[in-house]
């Protein structure tokens, strides 16, 4: 509650008359313009919203906001034409490409993180410049190796997703790792756990924070990967395609269907906002460790 | 720091996840073709003729199918409908990953069957003889038959009557000059003058009638002749019509089926159309029967004696395996019934004889029924899969840029893979 | 049993368990694409995916020649330099408001990172509608304010011009890359003690000065790590672009990835020898932006 010397040179502190009376207003001004710009990003969403209830016959009215509010946009998501069964292919993509990340950072990190081996920097420097690499920038790469490989699309963009996305799990988790001393599972071993007993016991749950936040990244991640699910997922039916994909091969269909659209969009965004929102503190730091500190 | 709670989120998610992963895989194995039990599946590919999703492609298709599968319980047939925007781009990438329908039905390129991806018609039609001879050459390779006729239809010019009449023009446009001046009156009513689509939907089509009306074309004897004088002519007009304000601003960017809504929306004074344009206008009811009209497409110097005729194509893909099925349910779908159920539906043509001859005393068809046999068709060679794409995405850039560049670009294209 | 185990060489391979599989999945997944990337460069591959042969730099010349390469290479470092350069300058500013002691301090920032959370190809196709000639949300607002004076007309066509295309598409890059880059910016600045402000104060620093000489220094290392990311992911930014304009018309407002999409469907090969190039300027302007920043300080632990 105390603001005091910081310098802020995007608001200028008004020329006030006492310094009690100074900071309040001061904090109302930084507050008013702090909600405006909030509003400004929510505002294509909220957008969204409004377009998902309008209803048919008025989309080709130029008007901006609809004459009421419907709720069939939503319910025909499951019927036949409906995006809703590529939700389900979405999920299945989303959350095997989680488990594989997860199943295959937790011990890397916790190796990398608690021994110093040979060759522990060459992991780490591999790890931190393979978090560089998108997917979209290999496409083609991508593609013809996956060709050759036979598996059906949803399998192949699991371990795609999963790969792209391991190397941030495992910085993230190497990170947690570091930071809880090996004393607490040294000390845990003395009392009678074995090593199985005190990783499970004593490390995980106190690095619980950094899996949630690697669980989630990679999540939605893959929830919303787009260009390689696009190109591997052609030859599915549209129920097997995932909610990107068949979404995109909406458009161009007729004139566009906006409020179904959104609708499905709305379906597929909102539960991901709300994932994030638990996640993002840590994302950040996570992304940024290392230089930043 | 609640401990606890993020730990079994963690374990109730990864258990969740896990079994959806086994979902994911073993679901994921079924949708190929598993031939185990004595099924065949077939994988049927089609374009969207629909204007909504109450006469969706998909649904014509669905009802072959069940007819189709008690008639044939050991073949099951998926039908996956694509817009015609995606169409190529997603059967091309389909083919790249190896993942082959067995059956296409939109459009076709010779360079399947260039690369021995593609039964001949006589290898899974049992009449192939009965498929309309006009539009045998376009599905030739080498000689041999692979793209078979689905439905063809014929293009000429709708204008929009009612605004003639407000903008006081009262005879249908035969020239290109009529077109301009009619535009130009439309346009100052406040509506737009003359709907050119050259966006990537169908650039090339709409780009054929033009280059038609000043005698010119794609090919000249066989070879592409994409800049020639005739063709520059057209897109000079087109050019300075654009810029005139008479057309809807960056054609480049607008597909048909956009300008189509609008027209029967009575925004649009001229268009290029097929009979398929009727339903739209009639599913918006914004325009009376009265309200409009067709007439042949206007040219240079008159309107236009050749009209483009447009032949969408079935393909039967090889490396499945499953000729005898294909066979059989193609004999099947190519009954007349089907072929005048899906005339009716989407207002265009048959591409079978024996179904021309039972529509040719209906009246509506009639008449496009008789021009079809004078029509101009696309290319048919292995280069005109890359030369219409190309066509698609930049020709729009002629009417706004340089038509000698823009059109000099694709001769060149043309050129070097035609040699 | 530690130590008598850690006296076999078996201990040394030990690590190989634990990180075995992850080596496994990414050099499967994300190294070796890029050796297949290259081999499938250097070969004739047709639209239909089947290898014709090797081609030499045949794909390569081929690229080069197209009348469209040097403008979309040129257009795509202009995209990547515009977005990121105006992201970070913005979040330097959002950061700093956020940062800032308000009531409802916490809503305020989770509305921040909707943008973020919310999949790029539903931004995108927000903005499309909304910039519908015809009856956009974004047209209609205009067209009350006077500024569009007719719908449907060329004024309202934001996305048909391609230079107006180009900077409505830069903005919803911009818009969905501030919330990272802000809340990098904002650990940043929360790592700043408070002491360093005191003490610049006491030395009579206004606070502009304070913000140049003090703040932006420390803020350093956020800076970099989020221009490098943001460089990363502006430049293979495909779903902004795919949506809104498929990168037409013609090819003027493609940037090099979607390019090389659009050359996938007619020449895998030549598609290939673009993906080369686009790699290759991604790692140079990471080289050049890392050379110019003396990165090594940083980063080292």
């Amino acid at each position: 509650m105390i603001t005091t010397t910081k310098p802020a040179p995007r608001v200028a502190a008004r020329a006030g008359t006492a310094p009690r009376a100074r900071r309040p207003l001061r904090t109302w001004l930084v507050a008013g313009a702090a909600y405006l710009i909030a509003v400004i990003f929510l505002l294509p969403y909220l957008e969204m919203l409004v377009m998902a209830g309008r209803p048919n016959n008025e989309l080709g009215r130029a008007t901006i906001f609809p004459s009421h509010f419907t709720f069939s946009n939503f319910t025909t998501l499951w019927s036949g034409g409906g995006l809703g069964g590529s939700i389900g292919t979405s999920l299945q993509i989303a959350a095997g490409a989680t488990v594989i990340v997860l199943l295959v950072a937790l011990p890397a990190a916790y190796c990398t993180a608690r021994h110093r081996f040979r060759g522990r920097t060459a992991f780490l420097l591999l790890v931190l410049t393979t978090q560089m690499f998108q997917p979209a920038a290999m496409l083609v790469g991508i593609q013809r190796e996956f060709i050759n490989f036979g598996l059906p699309p949803t399998l192949s963009l699991i371990i795609v997703n999963a790969g792209f996305n391991l190397a941030f799990a495992v910085w993230i988790l190497n990170a947690f790792f570091s930071s809880i001393p090996v004393e607490l599972e040294e000390a845990s071993m003395v009392d009678g756990l074995g090593r199985v007993g005190a990783l499970t016991r004593i490390t995980l749950p106190l690095a619980a924070p950094g899996i949630v936040t690697a669980l989630i990244f990679t999540f939605i991640s893959a929830w919303n990967e787009f260009l390689v699910a696009l190109t591997l997922s052609l030859g599915e039916s549209p129920t097997q395609q995932p909610l990107t994909v068949a979404i995109n091969n909406y458009i161009g269909q007729y004139s566009v269907d906006w409020g179904h659209l959104f609708a499905a969009g709305l379906v597929a965004t909102v539960p991901v906002i709300i994932l994030f929102a638990f996640i993002e503190r840590r994302v950040v730091s996570g992304l940024t460790a290392g230089a930043v500190k | 720091m609640n401990k606890k709670y993020p730990r079994r989120l963690s374990g109730a998610a990864l258990a969740a996840a896990a079994a959806l992963a086994l979902a994911a895989c073993s679901s994921g194995s079924g949708s190929s073709s598993g031939g185990g039990s004595g099924t065949t599946t077939l994988k049927l590919v089609v374009a969207d003729y629909g204007t909504g999703p109450g006469n969706a492609s998909s649904k014509y298709w669905d009802g072959i199918v069940t007819a189709f599968q008690s008639a044939h319980p050991d073949i099951k047939v998926n039908v996956t409908s694509i817009a015609w925007t995606n169409f190529d781009q997603q059967v091309q990438t389909m083919i790249q990953n190896k993942q082959y329908p067995d059956i296409t039905e939109g459009d076709y390129f010779s360079n399947y069957a260039q690369d021995g991806l593609l039964y001949s018609a006589s290898d899974v039609l049992s009449n192939p003889g009965n498929l309309l001879p006009g539009f045998k050459n376009q599905g030739t390779f080498n000689g041999t038959q692979y793209g078979m006729p689905f439905t063809t239809s014929s293009r000429t010019l709708f204008y929009n009557k009612k605004l003639f009449t407000q903008a006081g023009i009262s005879s249908a446009p035969q020239t290109w000059a009529d077109v301009q001046a009619d535009a130009a009156k439309i346009k100052a009513l406040g509506d737009v003058g003359f709907g050119l689509p050259l966006g990537a939907e169908e650039a090339q089509a709409e780009s054929l009638l033009w280059m038609l009306g000043a005698g010119g074309g794609y090919t000249t004897d066989g070879k592409y002749t994409i800049n020639s004088p005739a063709n520059l002519e057209a897109f000079t007009f087109l050019k300075g019509l654009v810029a005139a304000g008479d057309t809807e601003p960056n054609p480049g960017t607008v597909n048909r089926t956009d300008l189509w809504q609008q027209f029967a929306q009575g925004k649009v004074g001229m268009i290029n159309g097929s009979p398929a344009l009727i339903p739209i206008i009639q599913k918006a009811g914004v325009l009376q029967s009265s309200d409009w009209t067709s007439v042949p497409i206007a040219g240079k110097s008159g309107p236009l004696t050749v009209t483009l005729g447009v032949c969408d194509n079935v393909a039967a893909f090889k490396p499945n395996g499953h000729q005898a099925q294909i066979k059989e349910f193609l004999d099947f779908a190519y009954q007349d019934k089907y072929q005048l159920q899906f005339d009716k539906e989407y207002d265009l043509l048959p591409a079978t004889t024996s179904a021309t001859k039972a529509l040719s005393s209906d009246p509506v068809f009639a008449p496009f029924l008789t021009a079809l046999p004078n029509s101009v068709q696309y290319p048919s060679d292995t280069s005109w899969a890359n030369i219409k794409t190309k066509i698609q995405q930049t020709i729009g850039t002629a009417v706004t840029g340089s038509p000698a560049t823009e059109l000099g670009q694709l001769q060149q294209i043309a050129s070097a893979s035609a040699s | 049993m530690p130590a008598a185990l850690r006296r076999l060489n078996l201990v040394r391979l030990a690590p190989l368990l634990w990180l075995g599989p992850a080596i496994a999945l990414i050099g499967v997944v994300v190294l070796w694409p890029v050796v297949v990337m290259v081999q499938s460069s250097f070969q004739q591959i047709g639209g239909e995916g089947f290898v014709a042969g090797y081609n030499g730099t045949k794909n390569y010349a081929h690229l080069f020649n197209e009348p469209d390469f040097v403008s979309v290479l040129l257009r795509t470092l202009v995209w990547v330099v515009v977005v990121v350069a105006v992201t970070v300058f913005i979040s330097l500013g959002l950061a700093q408001l956020f940062h800032q002691q308000f009531p409802g301090r916490r809503v305020a920032r989770w509305a921040l990172i909707v943008p973020w959370a919310a999949s790029v190809m539903m931004t995108a196709l927000i903005f499309k509608w909304a910039l519908d000639p015809n009856v956009g949300v974004i047209n209609v607002i205009l067209h009350h304010l006077g500024v569009v004076k007719q719908l449907g007309s060329n004024r309202a066509d934001w996305l048909g011009n391609p230079t107006s295309a180009l900077a409505w598409m830069m903005g919803v890059a911009i818009f969905v890359s501030l919330p990272f880059t802000t809340y990098a910016i904002l650990s940043g600045l929360q790592g700043i003690p408070r002491d360093v402000y005191e003490a610049a104060s006491i030395d009579g620093a206004t606070s502009w000065k304070s913000y140049l000489g003090v703040t932006l220094p420390l803020l350093r290392p956020a800076i970099l790590v989020a221009t490098l990311i943001n460089v990363i992911n502006v430049f293979n930014s495909f779903p902004i672009i795919w949506e809104m304009t498929r990168g037409g018309p013609g090819y003027e407002t493609a940037t090099s990835t979607i390019y090389m999409v659009e050359l996938k469907q007619g020449d895998v090969g030549q598609s290939a020898s673009m993906s080369v190039i686009n790699f290759l300027l991604v790692i140079v302007i990471v080289l050049v932006y890392l050379s110019t920043t003396r990165w090594k300080e940083q980063v080292d632990q």
